[in-house]
Formats: C-alpha cells, sequence, structure tokens
C-alpha cells in the first residue's frame, strides 16, 4: 500500500479504499457508542489513530460491519462509491432520528488509468484523528435518545452498479427539516470524504 | 487694641497647639512607620532564614539521596564482586566435584575388576579399604553439599542485584515523574488562570446561563466557524480572479496610454512634417519668383548658366518636397493606425471590465448554489437517474425479528411437546388401566346420558309433529276443500321456492291440479294443461290478475266444481 520516499508516501487505490472501508468501521463503532445505540459494556477498547477506539464485542453488530466494509471497499475499488450514510432510527416507530453522511468524491483519472498519488501516512492519520476526535465531542450539542435505537446503513452508488444479492434498493431514510452540522473532512488524494451530521430536531429545543 | 491683642494671643496659642499635636502625630506616624519597617524586616529575615532552611532542608536530602545512592551502587558492585568470586568458586567446586565423581567412578570399577582377586587379600585390608572409600564418599558428599549452597547464595545475590537494579530504575522513573509533576503543576495552574479568564468573559458575554446554552454556543461556533472557512475561501477565489482582472486591466490602460503617446508622438511629427513642408513650399515658391525674375533677367542678360542652376535648384526642391509630401502621407496612416489600435484598446479595456463584473456575479450564484448544494446534501437528496440507495438485506433488526420468532416457534415447539409427552403418558396409563380418571368416566357417561335423552326428544316431537302436520292438512282439505301438497324446488337460478300443488275435493280428474310458486312471501300461479283451459284462464285472469286475489280464485273454483258435481 504505502512505500517511504522523502516525506510522502505513494497511494494506490487499493490502499486509499483500505484506508476509507477502515474509517468507516470504526467511525460507525464511535457513533454506535456515543449515541448509545448498543449497551457500553458490550464495547471493548482498542488502539488507531493514536486514539483509544472503542469497538463492539457484539457477534452480530460485528459480522454485519465486516461484511459492509468488504463491500464498500470493492465499490471504492470500482469508483462505484459516492456516499455512505449511518441512519439512526427508533426501534418503536422506525423514524429516523440521526444520518451520518460521509460523502466521498473519488478521483476518476485514478479509476481509469491506475495512477498513484502520493501524500504522508501521517498526515492522513491526523485528518482523520480530527473527525473522531469531533464524532466523540457531537454528543454535546446532539439531543438525547432517550428511546431504544435500531441502526442502518445505506450505501449510494453509481446506478449502473450491480447490485449483490446480499443487498437491496431502498428509500433514502430523510429527515424532515434536519439541523446540519459540518465537520472535518479527509483526502488521501484518490477518495475526499466528507463528513456531516444532521438530526431532527428536538422538540423541546423547538420550544 | 486690647481685645485683638488676645485675640491674636489666643491664635497664636491654638496655632502653637495645633502645630504641637501635628508634630506629635508626625512623631507617632513615624514611629508606626519605623515598627512597620521593623516588622517587615524582621518577616524578610525570617522568611529568607526559612528559605536557607528550606535550601539546607532540600540539599541535605539531595546529599542524603546521593549518599544513599552510592552506598547502594558501592553495595551492588561489592556484591557484584562477591558474586563473582563466588561463581568462581562454584566452578571450581564443580570441576572437583566432577574430578571427585570421576575418580569415584573409576574406583568403582576398579573394585568391580578387583572383586574375583579381593578373594586372596586379608578380610580385614578389604574392610578397611571400604572404611576409606566410605570417608572419602563422605567428604565428596559434604562438598557437594557445600557447592550446592554456593549456588543458592550465588543465585541470591544475582537475584539482590537485579532487585538493586530495579531499584534503581524505579528511583529514576520517580525522579523523572517528579519533574513531570512540577512541570504539570506549573500547567495546571496556567489552566486555572485561563479558565479563570474564561469565566470571567463568560460572565460577560450576555445570554450565557447554563451549560446547555454553553454548548449550543459551541455548536454555533462550529458551525460559524465552518461557514467562515467558506466563506473565506469563496472570497479568497473572488478575491484571485479580481486580481486577475485588474492586472489585465491595468495592461489594457498601459498600452492604451503607450498607443497615445505614440499617437501624439506620431501627429507632433506630422506637425512638424506640415511645417517643413509649408516653409519648403514657401522656399520653391521664392525660388520660383527669383527663377522667373532671373529668367525675365536672362531674356534681358542673355546668361544660360545661372538659369539652369536655378531650374536644377527648383527640380531638387520639387523631389524634396515630393518626399516630405511622401513622409507626411505615412505618417498620416500611421496616425489613423495607431487611432483605430486606441480604439481597439478602449474596446478591449470595457470587455475586460464587463468580464470582471460578470464573473463577479458568476460567483455570487456559484456562492448561492454552493450554499444550496451542501444544503440538499446533508438533507440526503440525490439523483435517480445516476444515484441508486442501497442497503442490506438481513439488517439486524430482521435477524433480531428471525431469531424472536425462531424462539417463539421453539418455545410453541417446546410447549406442544411436553403436552404430547403428557398425553402419551395419560394413554399409557389409560392402557395399563392401573389409573381411571373416574371425573372423565362420569362426565361421558352424563354426556351420553343427556344425548340420549336429545334423541328420544327429537324422535317424539318428529312424531308430534306429523301428526299435527296430518291433522291440520286434513282440517285444511276439508275446511277449504282443496289437498295441498308441499315440495321444496331450486330453480334454475338457484333460489329456492316452495311449489304447493292444490287439487280441489270436487275435481273430477286427477289433471285438475292447480299449481302455486310461493317465494319470499309472493305467491305465483303456474300456468299448466288445467289452468291454460279457456273457462280456468278466464278465472285466472279475472281473479288473480286483474283483482289480485288468489283466495277468491280458489273459492270460486270450488264454488264452480261444487255446482257442476251436484249438477251432475
Amino acid at each position: 500500500m504505502a512505500s517511504r520516499t522523502a516525506s510522502k508516501d505513494i497511494i494506490t487505490l487499493k490502499g486509499s479504499a483500505a484506508i476509507v472501508s477502515e474509517f468507516f468501521g470504526y467511525a460507525a463503532n464511535s457513533i454506535l457508542y456515543n449515541r448509545g445505540v448498543y449497551p457500553e459494556e458490550s464495547f471493548g477498547k482498542v488502539k488507531k489513530y493514536g486514539l483509544p477506539m472503542l469497538l463492539t464485542q457484539d457477534k452480530a453488530v460485528k459480522t454485519f460491519l465486516t461484511n459492509l466494509t468488504s463491500q464498500l471497499s470493492e465499490w471504492l475499488e470500482g469508483g462505484k462509491l459516492q456516499r455512505i450514510v449511518l441512519v439512526i432510527m427508533s426501534k418503536a416507530t422506525g423514524e429516523v432520528l440521526e444520518r451520518w453522511n460521509f460523502n466521498i468524491i473519488t478521483d476518476g483519472e485514478v479509476v481509469e488509468k491506475g495512477a498513484v498519488k502520493e501524500k504522508s501516512d501521517k498526515e492522513i492519520m491526523r485528518e482523520i484523528q480530527a473527525i473522531m476526535r469531533q464524532v466523540n465531542s457531537c454528543i454535546s450539542f446532539l439531543p438525547c435518545l432517550d428511546e431504544p435505537c435500531i441502526f442502518d446503513v445505506l450505501a449510494y452508488t453509481d446506478s449502473d452498479t450491480t447490485v449483490p444479492f446480499t443487498w437491496m434498493e431502498s428509500d433514502a431514510k430523510l429527515i424532515e427539516n434536519p439541523q446540519m452540522v459540518k465537520l472535518h473532512s479527509f483526502d488521501t488524494k484518490i477518495h475526499k470524504v466528507d463528513t456531516l451530521v444532521s438530526y431532527k430536531v428536538d422538540d423541546l429545543d423547538e420550544q | 487694641m486690647q481685645i485683638k491683642l488676645n485675640k491674636e494671643i489666643d491664635s497664636r496659642i491654638s496655632a502653637e497647639s495645633s502645630s504641637a499635636s501635628a508634630k506629635e502625630s508626625v512623631k507617632e506616624l513615624e514611629r508606626a512607620m519605623q515598627r512597620s519597617s521593623e516588622n517587615s524586616e524582621r518577616e524578610k529575615k525570617a522568611l529568607q532564614k526559612e528559605l536557607s532552611y528550606m535550601k539546607d532542608d532540600s540539599k541535605l536530602s539531595i546529599s542524603k539521596l546521593n549518599a544513599e545512592l552510592e552506598r547502594m551502587s558501592l553495595r551492588a558492585q561489592n556484591s557484584e564482586k562477591e558474586a563473582k568470586m563466588l561463581n568462581e568458586q562454584l566452578e571450581d567446586l564443580k570441576k572437583q566435584l566432577n574430578e571427585c565423581l570421576r575418580e569415584k567412578n573409576e574406583t568403582e570399577l576398579r573394585l568391580l575388576d578387583s572383586a574375583p582377586l579381593s578373594v586372596q587379600r586379608n578380610p580385614t585390608d578389604d574392610q578397611k579399604l571400604i572404611k576409606l572409600l566410605q570417608e572419602e564418599l563422605r567428604n565428596y558428599e559434604k562438598e557437594v553439599h557445600e557447592a550446592r549452597r554456593l549456588k543458592s547464595s550465588h543465585t541470591n545475590v544475582e537475584l539482590l542485584s537485579e532487585k538493586l537494579l530495579e531499584e534503581q530504575s524505579r528511583r529514576k522513573r520517580a525522579e523523572t515523574e517528579l519533574s513531570k509533576l512540577q512541570e504539570i503543576e506549573a500547567k495546571a495552574q496556567k489552566l486555572e488562570l485561563e479558565l479563570a479568564s474564561c469565566t470571567s468573559l463568560l460572565g460577560n458575554i450576555p445570554d450565557v446561563s447554563s451549560y446547555s446554552n454553553i454548548a449550543d454556543l459551541q455548536r454555533q461556533a462550529l458551525t460559524d466557524l465552518n461557514k467562515l472557512g467558506e466563506v473565506t475561501s469563496r472570497l479568497k477565489e473572488l478575491e484571485v480572479t479580481l486580481e486577475f482582472a485588474e492586472i489585465s486591466k491595468q495592461r489594457a490602460e498601459g498600452e492604451a496610454t503607450l498607443a497615445k503617446e505614440r499617437a501624439e508622438s506620431a501627429s507632433r511629427e506630422v506637425k512638424r512634417l506640415e511645417l517643413l513642408l509649408t516653409a519648403v513650399s514657401e522656399e520653391r515658391d521664392r525660388l520660383r519668383k527669383d527663377h522667373n525674375m532671373l529668367s525675365n533677367q536672362k531674356t534681358r542678360d542673355g546668361d544660360d548658366m545661372s538659369s539652369k542652376k536655378m531650374e536644377s535648384d527648383l527640380s531638387q526642391m520639387e523631389k524634396v518636397v515630393r518626399e516630405l509630401e511622401t513622409t507626411l502621407h505615412e505618417q498620416r496612416e500611421l496616425i489613423s493606425q495607431q487611432h483605430a489600435e486606441l480604439n481597439l484598446m478602449n474596446e478591449k479595456l470595457s470587455i475586460e471590465a464587463r468580464k470582471a463584473k460578470s464573473l463577479e456575479r458568476e460567483g455570487d450564484q456559484l456562492r448561492s448554489q454552493v450554499a444550496l448544494l451542501e444544503s440538499k446534501l446533508g438533507h440526503g437528496d440525490y439523483s435517480a437517474s445516476s444515484t441508486k440507495v442501497l442497503r442490506m438485506v438481513n439488517t439486524l433488526a430482521m435477524d433480531s425479528e428471525a431469531k424472536q420468532t425462531i424462539e417463539a416457534l421453539q418455545a410453541e415447539l417446546k410447549k406442544t411437546k411436553e403436552r404430547l409427552q403428557a398425553i402419551e403418558e395419560l394413554k399409557g396409563q389409560a392402557d395399563a388401566g392401573t389409573v381411571v380418571d373416574a371425573n372423565v368416566a362420569e362426565k361421558l357417561a352424563q354426556l351420553k346420558n343427556q344425548v340420549a335423552t336429545l334423541e328420544k326428544r327429537e324422535e317424539r316431537y318428529k312424531a308430534v309433529f306429523l301428526e299435527r302436520i296430518s291433522v291440520f292438512r286434513k282440517a285444511c282439505c276439508s275446511l277449504f276443500g282443496y289437498q295441498i301438497v308441499m315440495n321444496d324446488e331450486q330453480q334454475p337460478n338457484g333460489i329456492h321456492v316452495t311449489r304447493f300443488t292444490l287439487q280441489s275435493v270436487y275435481a273430477q280428474t286427477d289433471d285438475e291440479k292447480l299449481e302455486f310458486l310461493y317465494e319470499s312471501g309472493s305467491t305465483n300461479i303456474v300456468v299448466n294443461g288445467y289452468t291454460s283451459q279457456h273457462e280456468i284462464a278466464q278465472q285466472v285472469d279475472i281473479f288473480i290478475r286483474k283483482m289480485n286475489s288468489i283466495p277468491a280464485f280458489t273459492a270460486n273454483l270450488t264454488m264452480e266444481s261444487f255446482n257442476k258435481r251436484s249438477i251432475c
């Protein structure tokens, strides 16, 4: 994936896809922990991006996320993936409460011609670290999720993408009149990922 | 005069007293100052003493620590030396032990070899030899014990040295952590100061009363910072484009000024040439006049040479004039070209200015579009022609639902299995005949009795009904004069109807039958061979169709049949 030159590392399409899909896996775990979708005791601590990250130990969720990230990596290598959205919904009513939006801009030249780019691995890690810190700090302004919640992941792909048999078409699960907060972004020079969270305004806040 | 004197004296006295009091107060103040200065000096001295004590204490502690360190290092060195010595001793003892063991083996071998020969020797010598060998064995065993003890002590020494090294490393770590602690304390103090300043600032900010407000402010600050960043980036882009436009504008203006200067210089050149031309033309005119005069003089004097000279000079002048005219013409053309260039440059300037304005407008439009797109992106909108939204089929919710249904089904299965087992047990118990459920048998008997009574009742009701209905039929026949037969039918359209066949008691043949169909409250006559006869049909028409009365028809028919019978 990366070999050392003076201060920059060579980034290939496959390597960049792996970085982005891995980032999404860790980000999804952080969001599930911080928003209380699963109990705290079901998470274990690991070190990643220079930070203590929390990963779920629930087997079902683990396998779900593993299968998901492997498919996302495949789509990223093909330049087919436009956006990933992690949706948090009420378990009782199915109402969408939060949408964590990861917008992806792919360098078409790299996908078509197989070119490589140069960027320091450390800088990419620093950018990802900043996003993870922001995700952790979002709980200071996001409304409390008092009811049991479930999550789902939507992938916005090109219209000519073949749908794998474990996937199906879905609606976009939008929020009416959401509040939006834009977070930091990171760039591997092949894939640029912008992060944004939109959430349903709390009735108390509206009052 | 005396009063004034007295007054003056009084005033003087009062002044003197006030001055004395002031002096006293000054003295008191001076004393107080001296006391305070003395106090401050004493405090200073005390503080200095304390400082010196603290310094001495710290020096003492440092020296103590150094001394302990030296002691520990010396101990470590000594223990290392001892360990080395013990190692050497151990090695020597090991060598000795090996030698002894080797000798022991040799002696044992010798003993074994010399066993057949020992029969010839004196038994007392053998005993002595055995005793000697036993003593040697004991000595060797003692040496082995000592060697093992030394080895254990050596290992203890090694352990001690390791512990010493660990303690030294711990001490170093403690020292580094102490230094870090001091740094951290300094940082904490700085942070406390910053926190105090922040709280004071927060107190100055209006409408900040609770942590939730601060969270809102943070969130707003984040969004505002992001917006600010975006706006600054766009501003920078616009500034860059504006700079480019201005640079091109300046270039165009410079070129326009250059062209103007060239035009001015060309016009000056033209004027100069025109002046030259006028001068030359005047010169030519003058020369012509002279030539004419000379020619006139020539005719008078007849001098050819001077007139030729004049003519040649004239021709030269004319050439010069023509050349000047051509250069003037060229210069005029140059000027016109430069005027045209100037106009072009001015047009270019105006175009560049228009471009700059259009760029600014485009920048504003792009900014608004970017804001719109970002809001759409955040909302989650997408174009269905280029994008499709996918999700995994076996989501966790579905898995959990499937699990729940599976669990529910498993629970039901367990219950049914338990019931089945209970039933099988009961069956087995029933087959064996060992236990009879008395309640069940009683209930069965009761139910059977009830069934029998109900069946009997039903039969009785049927019999009673048959009796009554036959009586009723007979009564109807005798009272109204018709035998009525009732049958249920189903018409082709599926509707159930009841057919009543009436035969008069006065009928002369069996074919004289009236048929009526009864359906949901309405009775209709059925046309048959008997009713289609002329007389009967007339009566049907009059009584049933016109008067809508079947009883009148049947009564009339009965009367006619009776009359016919009685006549006959």
